[in-house]
């Protein structure tokens, strides 16, 4: 992907969203990346015994789709200051994540080129799960 | 029903500000790539060790907010965290949030040390009765040169 530059950045502006599929797999591949063993996020008897309606994704799973979004976005050049998100609803695993951006702030802070974003994940329903902000360096043009 | 308490124990009250165990993480190519392929990165750095060189790394990197995993030893016990350092009513709990700061690049066969601190206690009400909202901040530091590679913030949230 081209390098985004700061000076090209304007406030209000979405950054590329992901639409990432929730399956049980990709579960199980995050509680083995992330050492998450609990069973509400991939055995389908347990959740249900703890009276939720399917196995459900991973809350860190989440923060960490925004980090990425964040991560593609600046490219080679940019680095990421700080992120952070809430937890404050479940995501039922089986269907699909959007990861979304939006730029709040475009300044300078020591000479570097700084962006503050909204950063959010959102149900095919559109309802809002993870609300955070964001802070990222991006170069600018010589 | 959790019986309501009225203000924070005591031993609550002590444990805020309290340091944890220093606890040693890996970060390994395996484990590498296993975050990466379930944040679903496609860039070769994560994955690809000649690629990474290629683009001036020493080593396959470490996708953003991956600090490796813990030293996994069945034979000792496990070390447990500030949050672990007083007796609670609530039995339940929940992932709250995650606050990362990345203070310098991570890769492959870094040996880090995590130190966590109990930032915080709330009890507050919601919509599933009182709750415990728990804040920990924990600095990663590499082993070989002691240098602070990430700061993250949990929140952990008790009913």
């Amino acid at each position: 992907m081209a390098q985004v530059y700061w000076d090209d950045v304007t406030e209000g502006q979405e950054i590329p969203a992901l639409d990432e599929e929730m399956s049980s797999q990709r579960l199980v591949v995050w509680a083995a990346g992330s050492g998450d063993f609990y069973q509400i996020h991939f055995d389908d008897n347990f959740a249900k015994g703890n009276n939720l309606p399917d196995i459900i994704v991973h809350g860190a799973l989440k923060g960490m789709l925004i980090g990425r979004a964040l991560d593609e976005w600046v490219g080679d050049a940019g680095r990421i200051v700080q992120w952070g998100v809430s937890y404050r609803g479940m995501d039922p695993a089986r269907q699909n994540i959007k990861v979304w951006g939006k730029v709040t702030r475009k300044y300078e802070a020591g000479g570097e080129g700084r962006i503050d974003l909204e950063v959010g994940c959102a149900q095919p329903n559109g309802t809002q799960t993870t609300p955070g902000t964001a802070t990222v360096m991006l170069p600018k043009r010589a | 029903m959790v019986t309501e308490l009225t203000d924070l124990t005591d031993q609550m009250k002590a444990a805020v500000g309290s340091t944890g165990p220093t606890v040693t993480y890996e970060v390994t190519t395996l484990g590498i790539r296993t975050f990466a392929r379930a944040v679903g990165y496609r860039n070769p750095i994560y994955y690809d060790e000649a690629e990474a060189k290629e683009k001036g790394h020493p080593a396959l990197v470490s996708p953003p907010g991956y600090y490796g995993m813990p030293v996994f030893n069945p034979l000792h016990q496990q070390a447990r965290g500030p949050r672990a350092s007083f007796d609670t009513p609530f039995k339940r709990n929940l992932n709250g949030g995650t606050e990362v700061e990345p203070l310098a690049p991570v890769y492959a066969g870094d040996v880090l040390e995590a130190v966590t601190t109990l930032a915080n206690l709330t009890l507050t009400k919601g919509r599933m009765g009182q709750m415990l909202i728990q804040t920990s901040e924990t600095v990663y530091t590499r082993k070989s040169d002691g240098k602070a590679v990430a700061k993250t913030r949990g929140t952990g949230i008790s009913y």
